[in-house]
Protein backbone atom coordinates (compact mmCIF):
# COMPACT_ATOMS: atom_id res chain seq x y z
CA UNK A 1 0.00 0.00 0.00
CA UNK A 2 0.92 3.45 -0.78
CA UNK A 3 0.90 6.18 1.86
CA UNK A 4 0.78 10.06 -0.40
CA UNK A 5 1.90 12.69 1.77
CA UNK A 6 0.93 16.06 -0.27
CA UNK A 7 2.63 19.07 1.20
CA UNK A 8 2.51 22.77 0.34
CA UNK A 9 3.64 25.63 1.98
CA UNK A 10 1.60 27.88 4.55
CA UNK A 11 3.73 30.67 3.92
CA UNK A 12 4.15 32.35 0.83
CA UNK A 13 6.19 30.48 -1.59
CA UNK A 14 8.75 32.24 -3.51
CA UNK A 15 9.83 29.17 -5.51
CA UNK A 16 6.47 28.92 -7.53
CA UNK A 17 5.97 32.86 -8.06
CA UNK A 18 9.78 32.84 -9.52
CA UNK A 19 8.76 29.93 -11.87
CA UNK A 20 5.06 31.82 -12.53
CA UNK A 21 7.04 34.95 -13.33
CA UNK A 22 9.47 33.46 -15.28
CA UNK A 23 6.72 31.54 -17.49
CA UNK A 24 4.35 34.29 -17.57
CA UNK A 25 7.46 37.20 -18.40
CA UNK A 26 10.58 35.25 -20.16
CA UNK A 27 8.78 32.55 -21.72
CA UNK A 28 5.43 33.94 -23.33
CA UNK A 29 2.86 32.22 -21.23
CA UNK A 30 1.54 36.07 -19.81
CA UNK A 31 -1.82 34.76 -21.36
CA UNK A 32 -1.78 31.40 -21.10
CA UNK A 33 -0.62 30.79 -17.60
CA UNK A 34 -3.23 31.88 -14.49
CA UNK A 35 -1.36 30.74 -11.54
CA UNK A 36 0.53 28.49 -10.34
CA UNK A 37 0.97 26.13 -7.34
CA UNK A 38 3.61 23.53 -5.84
CA UNK A 39 3.48 20.41 -3.65
CA UNK A 40 5.96 18.25 -2.71
CA UNK A 41 4.87 14.67 -2.99
CA UNK A 42 6.06 12.12 -0.47
CA UNK A 43 4.94 8.18 -1.84
CA UNK A 44 5.71 6.12 1.13
CA UNK A 45 4.93 2.24 -0.04
CA UNK A 46 4.16 0.62 3.07
CA UNK A 47 3.28 -3.07 4.36
CA UNK A 48 -0.22 -3.92 3.54
CA UNK A 49 -0.50 -5.55 7.30
CA UNK A 50 -0.52 -1.61 8.25
CA UNK A 51 -3.90 -1.79 9.67
CA UNK A 52 -4.76 2.06 10.17
CA UNK A 53 -2.80 4.14 7.35
CA UNK A 54 -4.59 7.30 8.31
CA UNK A 55 -2.75 7.05 11.76
CA UNK A 56 0.59 5.85 9.71
CA UNK A 57 0.37 8.70 7.86
CA UNK A 58 -0.10 11.27 10.37
CA UNK A 59 3.31 9.79 12.45
CA UNK A 60 5.28 9.75 9.31
CA UNK A 61 4.15 12.63 8.36
CA UNK A 62 5.08 14.00 12.08
CA UNK A 63 8.55 13.27 10.67
CA UNK A 64 8.23 14.97 7.26
CA UNK A 65 6.13 17.77 7.38
CA UNK A 66 6.98 21.17 9.37
CA UNK A 67 3.66 22.24 10.42
CA UNK A 68 4.80 25.35 11.30
CA UNK A 69 5.10 26.46 7.81
CA UNK A 70 3.48 23.30 5.63
CA UNK A 71 0.58 21.93 5.54
CA UNK A 72 -0.44 18.10 3.88
CA UNK A 73 -3.17 16.12 3.18
CA UNK A 74 -2.69 12.36 3.32
CA UNK A 75 -4.25 10.24 0.66
CA UNK A 76 -3.26 5.91 0.38
CA UNK A 77 -3.00 4.46 -2.92
CA UNK A 78 -4.70 6.84 -5.26
CA UNK A 79 -4.21 10.56 -5.48
CA UNK A 80 -7.33 12.52 -6.64
CA UNK A 81 -6.15 16.41 -7.52
CA UNK A 82 -8.73 19.21 -7.78
CA UNK A 83 -10.24 20.53 -10.05
CA UNK A 84 -9.12 23.76 -12.23
CA UNK A 85 -5.41 22.88 -12.54
CA UNK A 86 -3.15 20.05 -14.58
CA UNK A 87 -1.04 18.92 -12.16
CA UNK A 88 2.26 18.02 -13.41
CA UNK A 89 4.77 15.43 -11.35
CA UNK A 90 8.68 16.39 -11.62
CA UNK A 91 10.69 13.69 -10.14
CA UNK A 92 14.61 12.31 -10.65
CA UNK A 93 15.25 9.63 -12.88
CA UNK A 94 18.29 9.79 -11.54
CA UNK A 95 19.12 7.74 -7.72
CA UNK A 96 17.45 10.43 -5.66
CA UNK A 97 19.32 11.16 -2.02
CA UNK A 98 17.45 12.54 -0.14
CA UNK A 99 14.36 10.25 -0.76
CA UNK A 100 16.97 7.26 -0.16
CA UNK A 101 17.96 9.04 3.14
CA UNK A 102 14.33 9.72 3.85
CA UNK A 103 13.63 6.35 4.21
CA UNK A 104 16.65 5.23 5.78
CA UNK A 105 15.43 7.66 8.45
CA UNK A 106 12.37 6.60 9.16
CA UNK A 107 13.40 2.69 8.79
CA UNK A 108 16.39 2.86 10.68
CA UNK A 109 16.36 5.68 13.60
CA UNK A 110 12.40 6.00 13.49
CA UNK A 111 11.40 2.58 13.92
CA UNK A 112 9.17 2.77 10.85
CA UNK A 113 10.22 -0.86 9.45
CA UNK A 114 6.79 -1.18 7.89
CA UNK A 115 8.05 1.06 5.15
CA UNK A 116 9.29 -0.58 1.93
CA UNK A 117 10.29 2.58 -0.42
CA UNK A 118 10.07 5.95 -0.61
CA UNK A 119 9.40 8.35 -3.52
CA UNK A 120 9.83 11.96 -3.68
CA UNK A 121 8.87 14.61 -6.16
CA UNK A 122 6.98 18.33 -6.64
CA UNK A 123 3.55 18.36 -8.05
CA UNK A 124 3.40 22.06 -10.07
CA UNK A 125 0.07 23.03 -9.97
CA UNK A 126 -0.52 24.53 -13.59
CA UNK A 127 -3.76 26.53 -14.01
CA UNK A 128 -4.04 27.68 -17.82
CA UNK A 129 -6.25 29.48 -19.99
CA UNK A 130 -6.32 27.49 -23.33
CA UNK A 131 -7.86 25.11 -25.21
CA UNK A 132 -5.27 22.60 -24.59
CA UNK A 133 -4.19 22.83 -21.46
CA UNK A 134 -2.53 19.20 -21.34
CA UNK A 135 -1.06 19.89 -24.14
CA UNK A 136 0.44 23.49 -22.82
CA UNK A 137 1.43 21.73 -19.57
CA UNK A 138 3.70 19.41 -21.75
CA UNK A 139 5.74 22.31 -23.22
CA UNK A 140 5.96 23.95 -20.09
CA UNK A 141 7.41 20.87 -18.15
CA UNK A 142 9.70 20.59 -20.91
CA UNK A 143 10.76 24.25 -21.51
CA UNK A 144 11.44 24.51 -17.89
CA UNK A 145 10.54 22.45 -15.37
CA UNK A 146 12.43 19.95 -15.67
CA UNK A 147 16.17 19.25 -17.34
CA UNK A 148 15.42 15.85 -18.93
CA UNK A 149 19.05 14.75 -18.35
CA UNK A 150 17.73 14.21 -14.80
CA UNK A 151 14.29 14.47 -14.37
CA UNK A 152 11.18 13.12 -15.80
CA UNK A 153 7.57 14.52 -16.01
CA UNK A 154 4.27 13.33 -15.79
CA UNK A 155 1.17 14.88 -16.20
CA UNK A 156 -1.31 13.51 -13.40
CA UNK A 157 -4.84 13.25 -15.36
CA UNK B 1 40.17 44.34 -23.21
CA UNK B 2 37.23 44.61 -21.31
CA UNK B 3 34.84 41.99 -19.90
CA UNK B 4 31.71 41.90 -18.31
CA UNK B 5 31.38 39.95 -15.13
CA UNK B 6 27.26 39.49 -14.66
CA UNK B 7 25.28 39.79 -11.85
CA UNK B 8 22.32 37.80 -11.34
CA UNK B 9 20.54 38.06 -8.22
CA UNK B 10 21.85 35.61 -5.85
CA UNK B 11 25.70 35.86 -7.53
CA UNK B 12 28.23 36.02 -4.74
CA UNK B 13 31.34 35.62 -6.37
CA UNK B 14 31.69 38.99 -8.82
CA UNK B 15 33.57 41.57 -6.70
CA UNK B 16 36.35 38.82 -6.54
CA UNK B 17 35.98 37.47 -10.27
CA UNK B 18 36.37 40.75 -11.48
CA UNK B 19 39.85 41.45 -8.95
CA UNK B 20 41.17 38.34 -10.44
CA UNK B 21 40.53 39.33 -14.05
CA UNK B 22 42.10 42.84 -13.42
CA UNK B 23 45.04 41.09 -12.04
CA UNK B 24 45.40 38.88 -15.15
CA UNK B 25 44.88 42.59 -17.13
CA UNK B 26 41.62 42.17 -18.33
CA UNK B 27 39.85 45.05 -17.68
CA UNK B 28 35.51 45.37 -16.88
CA UNK B 29 33.15 46.03 -14.64
CA UNK B 30 30.30 44.00 -13.28
CA UNK B 31 27.00 43.79 -15.96
CA UNK B 32 23.66 43.70 -13.62
CA UNK B 33 21.06 41.38 -15.65
CA UNK B 34 18.52 44.26 -15.84
CA UNK B 35 20.55 46.50 -18.09
CA UNK B 36 19.64 46.75 -21.40
CA UNK B 37 20.88 43.56 -22.67
CA UNK B 38 22.02 45.14 -26.12
CA UNK B 39 24.86 47.11 -24.20
CA UNK B 40 27.00 43.70 -24.01
CA UNK B 41 28.27 44.26 -27.65
CA UNK B 42 30.53 46.98 -26.04
CA UNK B 43 32.30 43.91 -23.84
CA UNK B 44 35.19 41.88 -25.38
CA UNK B 45 34.15 39.15 -23.43
CA UNK B 46 32.05 37.73 -20.56
CA UNK B 47 32.33 35.74 -17.03
CA UNK B 48 29.12 34.34 -15.45
CA UNK B 49 30.60 34.15 -12.44
CA UNK B 50 29.34 31.61 -8.78
CA UNK B 51 26.42 32.13 -6.13
CA UNK B 52 23.42 31.02 -6.08
CA UNK B 53 21.41 32.81 -8.87
CA UNK B 54 17.94 33.53 -7.84
CA UNK B 55 18.15 31.10 -4.98
CA UNK B 56 18.45 27.99 -6.96
CA UNK B 57 14.72 28.21 -7.46
CA UNK B 58 13.41 25.39 -9.67
CA UNK B 59 17.28 23.70 -9.93
CA UNK B 60 20.76 26.05 -10.40
CA UNK B 61 20.80 28.07 -13.10
CA UNK B 62 17.44 27.06 -14.85
CA UNK B 63 15.77 30.70 -14.28
CA UNK B 64 18.52 32.88 -15.02
CA UNK B 65 18.94 30.88 -17.91
CA UNK B 66 15.45 32.25 -19.43
CA UNK B 67 16.86 36.11 -18.77
CA UNK B 68 17.41 38.17 -21.99
CA UNK B 69 20.69 38.72 -20.76
CA UNK B 70 21.07 34.87 -21.83
CA UNK B 71 19.73 35.68 -25.39
CA UNK B 72 22.08 38.62 -25.70
CA UNK B 73 25.06 36.62 -24.73
CA UNK B 74 24.36 33.63 -26.74
CA UNK B 75 24.51 36.27 -29.52
CA UNK B 76 27.83 37.57 -28.80
CA UNK B 77 29.17 34.00 -28.55
CA UNK B 78 28.07 33.27 -32.15
CA UNK B 79 30.27 36.14 -32.59
CA UNK B 80 32.84 34.06 -31.30
CA UNK B 81 34.00 36.22 -27.70
CA UNK B 82 34.70 34.22 -24.83
CA UNK B 83 32.40 33.15 -21.93
CA UNK B 84 33.63 31.34 -19.18
CA UNK B 85 30.90 29.99 -16.61
CA UNK B 86 32.53 29.44 -12.89
CA UNK B 87 30.25 27.13 -10.85
CA UNK B 88 26.50 28.55 -10.82
CA UNK B 89 27.49 30.20 -14.15
CA UNK B 90 28.34 26.79 -15.36
CA UNK B 91 25.09 25.90 -14.56
CA UNK B 92 23.55 28.73 -16.23
CA UNK B 93 25.35 27.70 -19.70
CA UNK B 94 24.74 24.48 -18.97
CA UNK B 95 20.77 25.21 -18.81
CA UNK B 96 20.84 27.42 -20.92
CA UNK B 97 22.41 25.09 -23.80
CA UNK B 98 25.28 27.33 -24.51
CA UNK B 99 27.28 23.97 -22.92
CA UNK B 100 28.14 21.83 -24.28
CA UNK B 101 26.26 23.75 -26.67
CA UNK B 102 25.03 21.01 -29.29
CA UNK B 103 21.52 22.22 -30.01
CA UNK B 104 19.84 21.90 -26.98
CA UNK B 105 20.18 20.97 -22.96
CA UNK B 106 22.79 18.30 -23.32
CA UNK B 107 23.28 17.60 -19.78
CA UNK B 108 22.76 17.98 -16.18
CA UNK B 109 24.83 19.14 -13.63
CA UNK B 110 22.63 17.38 -10.35
CA UNK B 111 23.09 16.74 -7.07
CA UNK B 112 26.93 15.41 -5.99
CA UNK B 113 27.21 12.06 -5.08
CA UNK B 114 30.43 10.95 -3.53
CA UNK B 115 31.72 7.58 -4.50
CA UNK B 116 34.25 5.98 -2.42
CA UNK B 117 35.30 1.93 -2.54
CA UNK B 118 32.20 1.36 -4.43
CA UNK B 119 29.65 2.61 -1.56
CA UNK B 120 28.08 6.38 -1.39
CA UNK B 121 29.96 7.55 1.22
CA UNK B 122 28.19 11.22 1.50
CA UNK B 123 26.06 13.45 -1.08
CA UNK B 124 25.55 17.13 -1.54
CA UNK B 125 27.81 20.16 -0.68
CA UNK B 126 31.24 20.04 -0.93
CA UNK B 127 34.08 22.24 -0.10
CA UNK B 128 37.59 21.74 -0.76
CA UNK B 129 40.66 21.88 -2.59
CA UNK B 130 40.55 20.04 -5.70
CA UNK B 131 43.12 19.68 -8.60
CA UNK B 132 42.15 20.15 -12.45
CA UNK B 133 43.98 18.59 -15.01
CA UNK B 134 43.87 20.20 -18.77
CA UNK B 135 42.30 17.71 -20.94
CA UNK B 136 43.17 19.83 -24.50
CA UNK B 137 45.84 21.04 -25.86
CA UNK B 138 46.74 24.73 -25.86
CA UNK B 139 44.79 27.17 -27.71
CA UNK B 140 41.59 24.86 -27.91
CA UNK B 141 39.25 26.54 -25.23
CA UNK B 142 39.70 30.41 -24.50
CA UNK B 143 39.80 29.47 -20.80
CA UNK B 144 42.82 27.13 -21.12
CA UNK B 145 44.47 29.27 -23.87
CA UNK B 146 47.34 28.94 -22.39
CA UNK B 147 47.54 25.57 -20.76
CA UNK B 148 48.91 22.48 -22.20
CA UNK B 149 47.17 19.86 -22.43
CA UNK B 150 48.33 17.82 -18.83
CA UNK B 151 48.97 20.62 -17.20
CA UNK B 152 47.46 20.95 -13.26
CA UNK B 153 46.12 23.40 -11.96
CA UNK B 154 44.86 23.86 -8.50
CA UNK B 155 41.33 25.91 -7.17
CA UNK B 156 39.03 25.37 -4.35
CA UNK B 157 35.42 24.37 -5.17
CA UNK B 158 31.74 24.86 -3.62
CA UNK B 159 28.71 23.62 -4.55
CA UNK B 160 26.13 20.87 -3.88
CA UNK B 161 25.32 19.99 -7.75
CA UNK B 162 28.15 19.57 -10.19
CA UNK B 163 27.70 15.94 -10.83
CA UNK B 164 27.57 16.16 -15.03
CA UNK B 165 24.87 13.16 -15.77
CA UNK B 166 23.70 12.91 -19.39
CA UNK B 167 20.68 10.35 -20.79
CA UNK B 168 22.69 10.73 -24.26
CA UNK B 169 24.60 7.61 -24.12
CA UNK B 170 26.77 9.08 -27.13
CA UNK B 171 27.38 12.39 -25.56
CA UNK B 172 30.35 11.70 -23.76
CA UNK B 173 32.07 10.00 -26.88
CA UNK B 174 31.45 12.93 -28.64
CA UNK B 175 32.81 15.56 -26.01
CA UNK B 176 36.01 13.31 -26.07
CA UNK B 177 36.15 13.26 -29.78
CA UNK B 178 35.81 16.91 -30.12
CA UNK B 179 37.91 17.71 -27.48
CA UNK B 180 35.40 19.31 -25.70
CA UNK B 181 36.37 17.81 -22.31
CA UNK B 182 38.44 20.90 -21.01
CA UNK B 183 39.55 19.69 -17.01
CA UNK B 184 39.08 16.70 -15.44
CA UNK B 185 39.55 16.20 -11.23
CA UNK B 186 42.58 14.26 -10.79
CA UNK B 187 44.87 14.15 -7.60
CA UNK B 188 47.90 15.92 -6.88
CA UNK B 189 50.16 13.47 -9.47
CA UNK B 190 47.27 14.26 -12.64
CA UNK B 191 46.10 10.66 -11.61
CA UNK B 192 42.35 11.07 -12.62
CA UNK B 193 40.79 8.73 -10.33
CA UNK B 194 36.89 7.81 -10.62
CA UNK B 195 36.27 7.72 -6.93
CA UNK B 196 35.82 10.14 -4.28
CA UNK B 197 38.12 12.43 -2.51
CA UNK B 198 39.54 12.70 -6.48
CA UNK B 199 36.24 12.53 -8.14
CA UNK B 200 34.59 15.03 -5.99
CA UNK B 201 30.89 15.38 -6.71
CA UNK B 202 30.51 11.87 -8.94
CA UNK B 203 30.91 13.66 -12.31
CA UNK B 204 30.59 11.34 -15.41
CA UNK B 205 34.48 10.83 -15.99
CA UNK B 206 35.42 13.19 -13.53
CA UNK B 207 34.39 16.20 -15.86
CA UNK B 208 35.37 19.29 -14.37
CA UNK B 209 35.17 22.00 -17.29
CA UNK B 210 33.41 21.66 -20.87
CA UNK B 211 33.70 23.78 -23.77
CA UNK B 212 31.52 24.51 -26.50
CA UNK B 213 32.75 22.64 -29.66
CA UNK B 214 33.70 26.20 -31.18
CA UNK B 215 35.84 26.56 -27.88
CA UNK B 216 35.04 30.35 -26.78
CA UNK B 217 32.44 28.96 -24.12
CA UNK B 218 34.26 27.27 -21.48
CA UNK B 219 31.78 26.33 -17.93
CA UNK B 220 34.12 24.21 -15.16
CA UNK B 221 32.84 24.50 -11.37
CA UNK B 222 35.59 25.37 -9.17
CA UNK B 223 36.61 28.54 -8.25
CA UNK B 224 39.50 29.92 -10.37
CA UNK B 225 38.87 33.27 -8.57
CA UNK B 226 39.97 31.67 -5.62
CA UNK B 227 43.22 30.97 -6.17
CA UNK B 228 44.36 33.79 -8.22
CA UNK B 229 46.87 35.01 -5.80
CA UNK B 230 49.45 33.79 -3.26
CA UNK B 231 47.34 34.65 -0.10
CA UNK B 232 44.48 32.62 -1.31
CA UNK B 233 46.45 29.20 -0.97
CA UNK B 234 46.76 26.49 1.56
CA UNK B 235 49.41 27.15 4.26
CA UNK B 236 50.97 24.33 2.94
CA UNK B 237 51.38 25.47 -1.00
CA UNK B 238 54.87 26.50 -1.28
CA UNK B 239 54.02 29.44 -3.38
CA UNK B 240 52.26 30.58 -0.23
CA UNK B 241 55.38 30.27 2.37
CA UNK B 242 57.64 31.71 -0.38
CA UNK B 243 56.60 34.93 1.08
CA UNK B 244 55.14 37.33 -1.61
CA UNK B 245 51.44 36.88 -1.22
CA UNK B 246 50.71 38.74 -4.10
CA UNK B 247 52.37 36.78 -6.48
CA UNK B 248 49.81 35.07 -8.79
CA UNK B 249 48.27 31.92 -7.78
CA UNK B 250 47.25 28.97 -10.20
CA UNK B 251 43.72 29.96 -11.15
CA UNK B 252 45.00 33.20 -12.67
CA UNK B 253 45.93 30.75 -15.86
CA UNK B 254 42.11 30.85 -16.44
CA UNK B 255 41.94 34.56 -16.44
CA UNK B 256 45.18 35.17 -18.46
CA UNK B 257 43.77 32.68 -21.14
CA UNK B 258 40.71 34.35 -21.58
CA UNK B 259 43.25 37.39 -22.34
CA UNK B 260 45.20 36.15 -24.25
CA UNK B 261 42.21 34.32 -26.09
CA UNK B 262 41.13 37.77 -26.81
CA UNK B 263 44.33 39.27 -28.13
CA UNK B 264 44.73 36.54 -30.74
CA UNK B 265 40.66 36.16 -31.92
CA UNK B 266 40.54 39.97 -32.16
Amino acid sequence: MKINLRVSLKIPDAEAATVKNTLRRRMGYGAVLAELGKERLWSIEVDDSVADPADLAGRLARELVNENKESYKATVDSIDFEEGYVPVKVGLRIEDGEAISAQNRLRNRLGFDMVRSVERSMVWKLYLRTEEPERAAEEIAKGLLINPHKDYYEIMR
Amino acid sequence: MKIAVIQFPGTNCEHETLVAARAADLSGEIFRWNRPAEELCAFDGYIIPGGFSYQDRLRAGAIASKEPVMDALREEAERGKPIIGICNGFQILVESGLLPGLGGVDVALASNVMVSKGEIARRGFYCAWTTLRSETPARRCSGSFLLDKGDLVSMPLAHAEGNLVTADEDLMERLNEEDQVVFRYCDEGGRVETEFPVNVNGSLENIAGICNPEGNVLGLMPHPERSSFAWQLPPTDSAKSAGDMTAPGPGRRIFESMRRYIEVMR
